[in-house]
């Protein structure tokens, strides 16, 4: 069974539980005292992964780190659909890598003032905001222009991505940063779609969704 | 001169930022708001915070009648904003008096506007009212509503069919404290002039931030409409760049300070409540129709504004044509506020109520009816919900079932009724699926039989509710007894009290908090001779069937005559119905 070396308030950690539960993928969940014990930069866990940091997956000895490099592992091993990434669609595969490199700045920025405000980590938190906000922006407006035209996800195509997997808890976790949503009406009816997507799983601050109107197409 | 902005209607959203089931977040003149579309199409504008502890509503979640705090799960009805449910006080009803504050809102080109104590209608706009309005992307913009519009004034775009044009002549047709109207014209040899107006509108959203709210006279064909919001989009984000650039040149203005409401007197005073039986509003019939062999069930919407909250088991006070005054129970799903329906089972032996109610009463007529009650309220913490209903008895049950239903708590319904045609509100039943039972044509040794089975077994934290005639609650009060069931358990409503009064005991009732001691002689009730001393006390059935009139026993011993009361209810001796109950010692005080 795989092991995911796991926070129960990381992002980056509820990325692949909010992943696995999703493809129905049975994992072995072991908690790492990141705070306020700092067991991930343990020398007992660099040894686990060099660079002291969580998630990383062990699967069936193939250990792998990096959030956003495992949901790729996972979502390729483990989704018989191909939709979550879609190997066989260039088109749709290098929007979901741009849409990854854009959560990577989610998260530096969004996740990265939430460190500062819930975790005491000492970033300059003004910046982060500001940087989160002009994200929010960008990606507010892409997915207002996709709902124009009947689209629900960041990336072309029916069916959500690992994109908006790897988006969805930086931005759903941005009030507890200290950056409103309220500017981001686009932004904030993809967290509602995101949530009622069969095997959905809350972590704390992420609240379940309201059921969908009988007859509604969403 | 510059109007009052808060007496003004001012956009807060656009129509697609209120899908069904989502909760938009807006905030206008600094005060945050929860907007909200229900699945009956009305939009609530509400203060976007919970009264428990404050906690934005825009993150609850929209059920599609009501609203569902995130935190500690407290229901607000669709727009009444009353509060329906309160998980901690699982056994009671909230008080009809916790409220949300609501604000108005009108649906209008595509918008969704509101204010805080907007004076008239929402602007008509003769360009857009000519047209066929279509909106632009929104823009939210860092700077004050004055900047915006100076800014719109010199705001460039190309005409729809002509998006290429490099340099369209601009005018502005209409500029206001809140909106700038442009008109773009492009000439052209072969095609001639294409020409497009746009009227912004910009939401005050505090004193440093606004929202620009395009919305383009004439819609676009479809297969351009596309690129016309792109070209929009793209324009008015320079128009933002040059906005926020000058803002952030300037002192930051103070932010609104949005003035939270206090409580209103009228709640934080103890309220005159009526002397007698009076009613407090006034509703139409706006639907009667058959609802079963015998039963008329009638749709009473308000003449003016919203009706009160009820919760699942409240019922009304209906004051009829000819003087009587009936009790009907609300049958209504959570949130379906616009009107209450009842139902009506006309009685052979009616003395007056049910048959004026049918063959007098009819669409269109005006009636006058208390505010709603809840003497029955449903405990939502059980892990087994048994509901009995007896004939018409299911009308409460029902608004229990609904609730139930859309909560996903499990329960049953079990209907006694003579056949099929007998079942009132059948479309609504047939709607709860597998959760209902129906009884059909049972003897009574045969009904009493079938209550047995259902309450053979009694496990903590199961509730019973029965309503239905007499001898059915006795049966279902026996069974559940003999089967183990408590009697907190087992919760029921009379339609009527049948138990024959005797009122020919005379004795002395002390109000411990009024200081006053009277004489209740033969004949007559306490509630009547406290009414004719001044107290003033509230009543419905006057029946002893209700429970409006209970009052608390400090010392003496009742002589019970009600069937509100339980049995164990009535062995504690602290609560007494003055409306039929008396005194079994020669003295009561009563906490009043």
């Amino acid at each position: 069974m795989i092991k995911l070396y796991d926070y129960v308030l990381s992002v980056n950690c509820y990325k692949q539980r909010l992943l696995m539960s999703i493809l129905d993928v049975p994992y072995e969940s072991i908690p790492v005292d990141f705070y306020p014990g700092w067991e991930h930069k343990s020398e007992a866990f660099k040894k686990i992964n060099p660079l002291g940091h969580i998630p990383v997956i062990d699967d069936d000895g193939y250990i792998l780190w990096d959030a956003h490099a495992i949901l790729v592992y996972l979502a390729a091993k483990y989704d018989p659909s191909g939709q979550w990434y879609p190997a066989g669609d260039p088109e749709r595969i290098g929007e979901t890598a741009s849409w990854m490199l854009f959560a990577e700045g989610t998260t530096n920025t969004a996740s990265a003032a939430r460190l500062c405000v819930n975790l005491e980590y000492d970033f300059d938190l003004e910046a982060c905001q500001a940087g989160a906000h002009r994200l929010f922006r960008v990606l507010d407006e892409h997915l207002w222009f996709r709902e124009r035209q009947g689209l629900d996800w960041v990336c072309s195509g029916a069916h959500p991505t690992i994109a908006d997997l790897a988006l969805f808890p930086d931005v759903v976790l941005s009030e507890e940063g200290g950056i409103s949503r309220m500017d981001y009406p686009a932004l904030r009816r993809w967290t509602d779609r995101f949530r009622r997507i069969p095997g959905f799983v809350p972590m704390p601050g992420i609240f379940p969704p309201a059921a969908v109107k009988a007859g509604s197409p969403d | 001169m510059t109007a009052d902005p808060f007496t003004m209607w001012h956009p807060v959203a656009s129509a697609h930022d209120v899908p069904y089931r989502h909760v938009h977040q807006a905030q206008l003149l600094g005060r945050e708001l929860a907007v909200w579309r229900a699945d009956d199409d009305y939009v609530n504008v509400w203060e976007n915070r919970c009264l428990h502890r404050g906690v934005r509503l825009s993150i609850g979640s929209n059920d599609g009648t009501e609203l569902r705090c995130q935190y500690h799960g407290w229901r607000y009805a669709n727009r009444s904003a009353g509060c329906t449910y309160i998980p901690a006080h699982p056994a009671d009803a909230p008080a009809r008096t916790i409220c949300n504050r609501t604000f108005g809102s009108v649906e209008r080109y595509g918008l969704i506007w509101s204010g805080e104590s907007p004076v008239g209608d929402p602007p008509t706009v003769d360009v857009l009212e000519a047209g066929t309005p279509f909106g632009l992307r929104n823009l939210p913009v860092n700077a004050p509503v004055s900047l915006a519009v100076r800014h719109l004034q010199s705001h460039r775009f190309a005409p729809c069919g002509r998006l290429d044009a490099e340099a369209p002549s601009m005018t502005v047709d209409g500029v206001s404290d809140y909106s700038v109207t442009l008109t773009a014209r492009a000439g052209d040899s072969q095609s001639g002039d294409s020409q497009s107006t746009v009227v912004f509108f910009v939401q005050p959203v505090d004193s440093a931030r606004c929202v620009i709210r395009g919305v383009l006279a004439d819609a676009p064909p479809a297969g351009e409409q596309l690129a016309v919001w792109r070209h929009h989009s793209t324009e008015l984000d320079q128009l933002r760049t040059a906005i926020e650039a000058e803002a952030a040149s300037m002192p930051a203005p103070e932010p609104m300070v949005p003035v939270l409401q206090q409580v209103p007197l009228h709640l934080a005073e103890v309220p005159d409540a009526p002397a007698g039986r009076q009613p407090a509003l006034r509703v139409q019939v706006q639907r009667k129709w058959g609802a079963a062999a015998g039963v008329a069930a009638f749709e009473l919407a308000p003449l003016e504004g919203v009706l009160p909250t009820f919760q699942p088991g409240a019922h009304i006070d209906v004051h009829l044509p000819n003087g009587l005054v009936r009790q009907y129970s609300i049958t209504n799903g959570p949130g379906e506020s616009a009107s209450y329906r009842i139902g009506v089972k006309l009685e052979p032996d009616s003395s007056g109520g049910s048959s004026c109610l049918h063959e007098t009463v009819r669409e269109g007529d005006v009636l006058a009816i208390s505010e709603p009650r809840n003497n029955f309220p449903l405990r939502r913490d059980s892990t087994r919900t048994v509901l009995m209903a007896g004939g018409i008895g299911i009308t409460p049950l029902l608004a229990m079932a609904q609730a139930l239903d859309r909560m996903s708590l499990p329960f049953e319904l079990h209907c006694f009724v003579q056949s099929a045609e007998h079942v009132a509100f059948a479309e609504v039943v047939d709607g709860l699926g597998g959760s209902v039972v129906r009884h059909l044509g049972l003897s009574p040794d045969e009904t009493v039989a079938e209550i047995r089975r259902l309450a053979a077994s009694y496990e903590s934290f199961s509730n019973l509710y029965v309503c239905g005639p007499g001898p059915m609650l006795e049966a279902v009060r026996r069974e559940a007894s003999s089967a183990g069931w408590p009697d907190d358990a087992v919760h029921f409503e009379y339609f009527k009290n049948t138990n024959e009064i005797d009122d020919s005991s005379t004795f002395e009732v002390a109000l411990a908090r009024s200081a006053m001691t009277v004489t209740v002689p033969a004949g007559a009730t306490i509630l009547e001779v406290l009414r004719g001393h001044g107290v003033i006390m509230p009543s419905s059935c006057e029946q002893g069937a209700c429970g409006t009139c209970v009052a608390t026993v400090l010392e003496g011993e009742p002589d019970h005559q009600d069937v509100y009361l339980n049995d164990s209810e009535h062995r504690a001796g602290d609560r007494i119905m003055t409306c039929v109950s008396r005194a079994a010692s020669d003295r009561l005080v009563l906490d009043l």
